[in-house]
């Protein structure tokens, strides 16, 4: 027997996962309020973003600015999904903002958003193919550290301009808003529900216990060495570039998840969900959380959120000021986070391992 | 903009404008630039306060011309000093701490921005304010086709006054040859007697004047607001990073960063240009991480 903490106690772990997913679930059971559901969904979204970032930055050493990349990217495919839904092949197949820019057909780049199938297809696929490529671009180069969050942040910046700038396509700073709800496999997703809720909540845990799992595996492992020493990883043997490219463009992918429920969500998307702004508040809400803890680094997005419209619009430039004190303080002297100080408390609970 | 008008034609005297036009904006961003080339370049900190740093200057330019009634081309040195004083500041409670963890020096950098964005937007609320500059800048210079304005012009020449004193700076003071020791190898410049902790305060505090100076400068083109400093942050860094973090280097990536936006804004418009450029960057990185010039510089 050995004493141990038991913070790090795998079955502890997996149980505190479901126990906060258990006690999540049942909320709309106790409230019956859609419209709070409708605000609690936006919360399991912060989640999922928060959730990418730890497992770039987190468990790869990956720091990356522009995950509202694909994020952005994500949303911008599901938006022009659910406005084909509302659209009608024979009497409005075109949708009306492209009608105020002068567009007399629908563009090429929209027509597969015909088949709801393939817009989904899409929007998970473009972010997750750009990021494979984007990454290669990156780490094949050896690229590393600062010069990663410069070039996804530059990058970001890029296509923030496109979205704010291809009016007839992406209906520039207003926004696509498609006016029905998202339908699919005959089910439709009414975003002022309880469903709603069930399933950003359901998008988030399958998220957090798929990417859990997959950090037990041996890629997990793998990944988190290089993090720790990416040179000695790679005099191993390890093909350093395809396993960062590889983490880089699973965080694309959980971002999109993020972004396609967003839209499901809110019916909306414009340029701000590439906004650069956005993108480094992910990194704040996993830092403060605690980015080498999935669970700290949901609940990090989540409190912070939750606290963010506590104090409300009219404090907001108070609000943000201590959200830079706070975050300042926990990068000088919590790197791990809050997740750090629980961890830390949690060593003091008795608890003794068996050897081996 | 409509589908139809998306290219323009070439036409010689436009794009000559366009040309000159490139200049302004290269000597926009290397202003911009410098000061976090010699941060980047000495320490190798990523300050993503620089941005705001550039609006503190440009603030006080406003509150000492608004509140004071002092000249504007007196503010521009004393945004500088200000500027500076606060930048040792941060660098003596912050920074200092975090010399060893450059991610988290990028970091809690972006705090500090957005805490300065904040405190601003709370003090003098977030209405935009303009700056009252000398009658004989605000005209423009007319020779035949050519228009350009004496504010563009006077920046220009500022911008290469402020290279050529931080080459001096660099290359002909004492000061300068520590600078560059502690560059080179902090350990060995330390055990020949080199205060590298105090030549890092200082640097950091002539980086942060230098940011000062240059917003205090584009409040005579640009209104003044909190979250200003975004707009030349990402540019700023990229000719800092796409130098090499070396002075001529970003010397270069300016001026061919800012020829190149203003011809691809010229044949398209302005946000397609930048994205043109800034993915020839991310590619250009890919092959030369360490910038254009520097072949020898660590790679940080």
């Amino acid at each position: 027997m050995q004493r141990a903490n038991l913070y790090h106690d795998k079955r502890a772990q997996w149980g505190v996962y479901f126990v906060f997913f258990g006690v999540l679930a049942i909320i709309p059971l106790l409230m019956d309020d859609p419209f709070t559901m409708n605000q609690y969904a936006r919360y399991g979204v912060f989640g999922m973003l928060a959730l990418s970032v730890s497992l770039v930055w987190g468990f790869g050493g990956i720091l990356s600015l522009g995950q509202g990349i694909a994020f952005g990217m994500a949303a911008y495919g599901m938006g022009a999904t659910m406005q084909m839904q509302y659209q009608d092949p024979v009497n409005d197949p075109i949708p009306s903002f492209m009608l105020t820019n002068e567009l007399e057909a629908l563009p090429t780049v929209w027509e597969p958003f015909w088949d709801t199938h393939l817009g989904l297809i899409l929007a998970f696929g473009i972010p997750v193919l750009f990021f494979v490529v984007f990454g290669l671009l990156m780490f094949q180069a050896r690229l590393a550290g600062a010069f990663v969050a410069i070039m996804t942040l530059a990058m970001l910046g890029a296509w923030y301009n496109m979205a704010y700038d291809m009016q007839p396509f992406t209906a520039g700073f207003n926004g696509i808003s498609p006016p029905s709800a998202f339908e699919a496999f005959g089910v439709e997703v009414d975003p002022y529900s309880n469903m709603i809720y069930w399933v950003s909540l359901g998008v988030l845990a399958f998220l957090t216990i798929s990417i859990k799992a997959l950090l037990q595996t041996k890629f997990g492992t793998i990944v988190q060495a290089i993090r720790d020493d990416p040179e000695r990883a790679r005099y191993l043997g390890y093909n350093v570039a395809y396993y960062q490219t590889v983490l880089f463009a699973l965080g694309g992918l959980v971002a999109a998840f993020a972004g396609v429920v967003w839209v499901m969500i809110s019916q909306y998307v414009s340029p701000t969900s590439l906004d650069i702004f956005f993108s480094i508040t992910m990194v704040i809400w996993a830092a403060v959380g605690g980015r080498m803890s999935l669970f700290g680094a949901i609940f990090g997005a989540m409190f912070i959120k939750a606290a963010e419209s506590y104090v409300g619009d009219e404090f907001q430039a108070t609000w943000f000021v201590i959200l830079g004190v706070v975050f300042i303080v926990v990068v000088r002297f919590l790197p791990k986070g809050f997740a750090g100080l629980f961890e830390y408390a949690v060593g003091f609970v008795p608890y003794w391992r068996r050897n081996g | 903009m409509s589908v139809h008008d998306f290219w323009t034609p070439f036409a010689l005297e436009p794009f000559i404008n366009a040309l000159l036009i490139g200049l302004s904006i290269a000597s926009i961003w290397l202003v911009a630039a410098l000061g976090l080339t010699i941060i980047y370049g000495t320490m190798g900190v990523i300050n993503m306060a620089h941005g705001e740093f550039i609006m503190l200057g440009a603030y006080s330019a406003w509150v000492m011309q608004y509140f004071i009634g002092i000249p504007w081309l007196l503010t521009l040195p004393l945004s500088f000093v200000i500027v500076a004083f606060f930048g040792w500041l941060v660098e003596r409670g912050l920074i200092r701490h975090l010399y060893d963890r450059p991610l988290d020096t990028l970091l809690a950098t972006w705090g500090v921005s957005l805490v300065l964005i904040q405190s601003i937007r709370l003090i003098f609320g977030g209405e935009p304010q303009y700056i009252d500059a000398p009658s004989w800048l605000k005209t423009v210079m007319v020779i035949d086709f050519i228009h350009i304005p004496w504010m563009r012009i006077f920046i220009f020449f500022l911008a290469i006054a402020l290279v050529a004193v931080t080459f001096a700076i660099l290359f002909k003071t004492n000061w300068g040859i520590q600078i560059r020791a502690v560059m080179q190898n902090k350990e060995m410049a330390a055990s020949f007697g080199i205060n590298s902790k105090k030549i890092y305060g200082l640097t950091f505090a002539y980086g942060a004047g230098l940011a000062g100076i240059s917003g205090a400068m584009f409040t005579g083109l640009k209104t003044i607001f909190p979250d200003m400093g975004l707009g030349y942050v990402v540019e700023a860094f990229l000719v800092v990073v796409t130098g090499g973090g070396d002075l001529l280097g970003s010397v270069a990536t300016a001026g061919i960063m800012g020829e190149m936006f203003s011809v691809f804004s010229y044949f398209t418009n302005d946000t397609f240009g930048r994205f043109v450029l800034f993915i020839l960057i991310v590619i250009f990185l890919r092959f030369r991480p360490q910038g254009i010039f520097s072949p020898s510089m660590a790679r940080r």
